[in-house]
């Protein structure tokens, strides 16, 4: 009994005096880098291929990669700063934005990073960027797609990835292009976006610029995220005769939709995704041959290893230690880290203001990259100006990118099988 | 709208209805016999589905086989749960059991993390797939068995509580704990029966959704809300009122969501809950006090 | 003699208060006594009602939610001061506090905990759709002005004065209730119903009394985590959870009384904070493992809080000492 009220009393003691318990030690000759990124919650599982991903690059800075020709590949750390050794340091923001703030300071303030990668959510990343701004460190932002991001004009803020702007622009100049080039010209546009910021904002470019090219758009869904059931927006479509599909969801809602497509037989000439759970490798995994003919705009794929033997290389390496082949995200927030080392490696000092001015002189080439960008290289309001997107056909369970036609490596597939003819 | 569209959300709705109705069974069971609100409740449904993919990706075992398999687990899951923690708060007020219940929830979304990472997971290729054309009418086969399975586990459940002694017994604690104890039903073996029981509905369903919904750590929260709603809109404690009262929400849930817009379809459902209990403050089916 | 004792701990930990954000100086750290301060204070807000009056709300949020989108909206439309637009919040909020009152309170027991958490559900989905308040996208404090006017700073004092102040003015409410005939018949409505009822007490009259102060503080806390935070959305102020927090900082630190929130809003950022510092950046759960086993540790051996078990020791060892 005794021994019971000891133990109670030195577990309320451990409770009070835990988070006391802060600081850490000082390392020489050590880059610290932030990176605040979804590892808890309904996202986890796409922030732990992030996390990889980054492990991955600050492993090929520290440690090198052989035969693989990037800038910073060969390893020994960052020459211009003595070679010294990158250090990523994770936090969990749980996809809540007042936790990647907080989180934000705590690394600014108290682990004394030096620059700041995250968040994938476009919410997270506008407070923790926030952050950044407040006590000016450069935060660079890898695959968030919210235009409003770049639209504040931070001084700190840096995004490599193309905004959902330029990505729904691609959704019409492809349409354009198909219409021109192969004579397939969709009648009747369904959107199916789930009702988050992303999904909103999406939804108002792709009616803005349907307006603008003479698209006809019947029906507009913007449901919740995360539903036990999606049979009445799959109704919806089905009484629309769509017979193309633009929609935008995460991994859980892309399965399930999908799923109830072939289940309720809503077979339209063609899906077109807004990226992320499309794009997810557990996408195809999940769903099978069922995944087939589903277009998505995309910024990475695999087959993109014909224009640019870097690609196949680093895929390779990353598929090697992790069992699974990079995607639109890991590849992104891959990318993200390296376009930071540069930068702090050009400024040659882990200064804040060094940083910022390297990272807005950022000049990488298109072939130093494992996206299929023109390069990276910042406006004056931080956002990357060579990115470009794509547009991939998952056929054979594989992602194959068929627009635009200059790097297209298989021809388009349209309209998609019914599924009864599969 | 034409009739065919109306009638194909009605009875999607009636089948997605009959799930949400087993989930609530099983809450409504604990509820009944203690008077606790589970909020671990959507966290057991996860671990059936877990079960049933796990089991299925390691032995290659359909989930409509081993769903004896995981209902026994479950059952052992939900007594072990009652005996190490609502044990020790039967009797404490209704905060500090929300708080326990609260803590398991997450517990057990973090320990399926912890385990089995939280990657998306599928059941690919069960015996139950694909789907039947009946008039124009589509139906997946998933949802069917889900469904017929979710009406045999039900009634299962109804007649356990009603024409076996052991029923008679959970029934008599839920009535008069004090009572039933003198006419020596021990009632902490009745409890934790109670929250075997609970679980196992919870797991069975898990297993039938396994067929078709994802699978993932945080699965459980889509489901919870709408579980909550069920047992109350039925009744607390009352098994064929969550039944009646699973279908009308998954009714009111797809036609409300093709009318009035998806957007909408949650807040529909709780505003139809608050009306009828309004009405009917012990729910459509529940005693008066 | 023991509200002397009491009295001089309160002054001594007003001023430890005061001087605290000079002790600890890394806005980080300052950072995390603001969110100590913050919980607290929604807890407090949430004590009268469902601690002193009994009636277990986990619908809070969307009071909390009210007051933050109340001030935002008339800060970013025309300017008004958060100050207050803060004190507008607390009104719109107490009113709608009393609407919903007066249609919950029909219910008992864990039906009335289940229409609320129906409420902010319903409200949820409402603000998620209503583009007028930016829906999904949220709102934006903006942060080109600065100062005591607008309540935005770069520095974490003011924050941390403000919320110190509002807590103090939460605890002042709360406890001049507790020293009045309010204080009296809540406990009368908590423990003896029908006792009261029978006295001719207005069971609901009063539930309505309290449910209009707690929201009206509760949405302060709202309108003071907008412009702490400069983001708002429906993800970030109406979820559940975040009702869920408010009732669990209270049990934490024990329900029904002055400064049990307080003490739970410690113990549950400190646990919350620490575990995700040191563990969440693993992405193996570990976190929550660790959060959960406390909060069930906690709930099952010191079912009175941790401020009622702090009094059980001490009486157990004036006890000992008397009987030496």
């Amino acid at each position: 009994m005794m021994c019971m009220r000891k133990l109670r009393s030195a577990f309320a003691a451990a409770l009070l005096l835990g988070p006391c318990f802060f600081g850490s030690a000082q390392a020489q000759q050590e880059i610290k880098i932030g990176a605040i990124y979804p590892l808890t919650g309904a996202a986890a599982s796409t922030g732990l291929e992030m996390r990889n991903a980054l492990e991955l690059a600050a492993d090929m800075i520290n440690n090198g990669a052989k035969g693989i020709d990037m800038p910073l590949a060969a390893g020994g750390g960052l020459p211009n700063l003595g070679n010294a050794k990158i250090r990523l340091i994770f936090a969990d923001h749980q996809g809540n934005p007042q936790v990647g703030a907080t989180e934000a300071e705590r690394l600014i303030m108290q682990e004394k990073v030096v620059a700041l990668l995250g968040c994938y959510f476009s919410n997270v990343t506008s407070t923790a960027s926030q952050m950044a701004e407040r006590y000016g460190v450069p935060f660079l932002n890898p695959e968030s797609s919210s235009a409003k991001l770049t639209q504040r004009r931070f001084k700190w803020f840096f995004r490599t990835t193309p905004h959902d702007d330029l990505f729904v622009h691609n959704f019409y100049e492809f349409l354009k292009d198909i219409g021109a080039k192969k004579n397939l010209k969709p009648k009747r546009i369904a959107l199916l976006n789930e009702n988050t910021e992303w999904g909103v904002e999406t939804t108002k470019i792709e009616e803005k610029l349907a307006g603008e090219l003479g698209y006809n758009i019947v029906e507009k869904i913007i449901y919740p995220a995360k539903s036990t059931q999606l049979t009445s927006e799959v109704q919806r479509l089905k009484a629309s005769k769509a017979d193309l599909l633009m929609q935008s969801s995460y991994l859980g809602d892309a399965i399930l939709s999908m799923k109830t497509y072939k289940e309720q037989g809503f077979a339209p000439s063609a899906i077109l995704a807004n990226d992320a759970g499309f794009s997810d490798t557990e996408f195809r995994r999940t769903l099978g041959k069922d995944a087939n003919y589903v277009l998505s705009r995309e910024v990475w794929a695999k087959d993109l290893t014909t224009q640019n033997p870097l690609i196949k290389q680093v895929n390779d390496l990353y598929a090697q230690k992790y069992k699974t082949d990079f995607n639109g995200n890991s590849a992104r927030s891959f990318t993200g880290l390296f376009v930071l080392a540069d930068a702090i490696n050009r400024a040659g000092s882990t200064a804040p203001e060094a940083i910022r001015k390297a990272l807005s002189e950022t000049n990488i080439p298109g072939k130093h990259l494992i996206m299929p960008w023109e390069g990276v290289k910042f406006d004056a309001t931080g956002q990357n100006t060579l990115g470009r997107g794509i547009i991939v056909q998952i056929q054979n369970g594989e992602f194959a990118t068929v627009w635009p036609f200059d790097i297209a490596t298989k021809d388009i597939i349209w309209p998609m099988p019914a599924w009864d003819k599969r | 709208m034409n009739g065919e569209i109306l009638l194909q959300t009605l009875l999607s709705g009636i089948l997605i209805g009959l799930v949400y109705a087993l989930v609530a069974v099983g809450l409504s069971v604990i509820y009944g016999v203690m008077e606790i609100v589970n909020f671990a409740h959507g966290e057991f449904l996860m671990l059936g589905m877990y079960s049933s993919f796990w089991l299925f990706a390691l032995f290659a075992l359909d989930p409509l086989a081993t769903l004896p398999l995981t209902l026994l687990l479950l059952f052992g899951l939900g007594a072990l749960v009652y005996r190490f923690t609502i044990k020790r708060i039967v009797n404490a007020p209704m905060l500090s059991q929300i708080f326990v219940t609260f803590g398991l929830m997450i517990l057990f979304r973090g320990g399926a993390q912890f385990f089995w990472k939280p990657d998306f997971r599928t059941v690919e290729n069960s015996l139950v797939s694909g789907n039947v054309v009946i008039n124009g009418l589509y139906f997946g086969i998933p949802h069917i068995v889900a469904a017929l399975g979710a009406v045999v586990a039900t009634g299962a459940v109804w007649w356990f509580i009603n024409r076996t002694r052991l029923g008679a017994a959970l029934e008599a604690t839920a009535q008069d704990k004090e009572a039933a104890q003198l006419m020596g039903i021990p009632s902490h073996w009745i409890f934790a029966l109670a929250w075997g029981l609970g679980a196992a509905c919870a797991g069975v369903a898990g297993v039938l959704l396994s067929t078709f919904f994802p699978i993932f750590p945080e699965v459980g929260a889509n489901f919870c809300l709408i579980a909550f709603v069920v047992v109350a809109l039925g009744g607390f404690g009352n098994v064929t009122g969550a039944l009646w009262a699973g279908i009308i929400v998954g009714v009111v849930e797809v036609l409300g969501g093709f009318w009035i817009g998806p957007e909408y379809k949650l807040a529909i459902v709780l505003t139809l809950f608050l009306a009828v209990i309004l009405v009917r403050p012990q729910g459509l089916m529940g005693r008066a006090e | 003699m023991m509200t002397k004792k009491r009295n001089s701990l309160i002054v001594v930990g007003a001023a430890l208060a005061l001087v605290l954000p000079f002790i600890v100086s890394n806005p980080a750290h300052q950072n995390y006594l603001i969110l100590v301060l913050m919980f607290a204070q929604i807890g407090v807000a949430w004590n009268i009602l469902g601690g002193y009056v009994g009636q277990v709300s986990l619908g809070h949020v969307a009071f909390f939610g009210i007051g933050a989108y109340t001030s935002t909206a008339l800060l970013i439309s025309v300017g008004l001061s958060p100050w207050i637009g803060m004190l507008i919040g607390g009104i719109v909020a107490a009113v709608f506090g009393v609407m919903i009152g007066w249609i919950c309170f029909r219910f008992k027991g864990h039906y009335f905990t289940m229409a609320t958490i129906a409420v902010a559900e319903i409200i949820q989905v409402l603000f998620t759709n209503w583009e007028g308040v930016g829906g999904a996208v949220g709102l934006y404090v903006p942060m080109d002005r600065q100062g005591w006017g607008v309540m935005v700073f770069n520095s974490k004092l003011p924050y941390y004065y403000i919320a110190l102040g509002l807590l103090c003015v939460t605890l002042l409410g709360n406890w001049a209730i507790e020293k009045s005939f309010l204080g009296y018949y809540f406990r009368a409505i908590k423990d003896e119903p029908e006792a009261a009822r029978s006295l001719g007490v207005s069971l609901t009259a009063y539930k309505l009394v309290a449910i209009a102060i707690s929201s009206f503080f509760t949405a302060m806390g709202g309108s003071f985590y907008a412009q702490k935070e400069l983001f708002i959305d429906p993800g970030s102020v109406l979820v559940t959870s975040l009702s869920v927090k408010m009732s669990l900082v209270t049990i934490l630190g024990g329900v029904g009384s002055l400064f049990g929130p307080l003490v739970g809003s410690t113990l549950l950022t400190g646990i919350e904070e620490a575990t995700r510092q040191f563990f969440g950046g693993s992405g193996m759960g570990i976190d929550l493992i660790i959060y959960a086993s406390i909060i069930i540790i906690v709930a099952i051996y010191y079912p009175a809080g941790v401020l009622g078990w702090i009094k059980h020791l001490l009486r157990r060892d004036a006890k000992t000492e008397g009987g030496a």
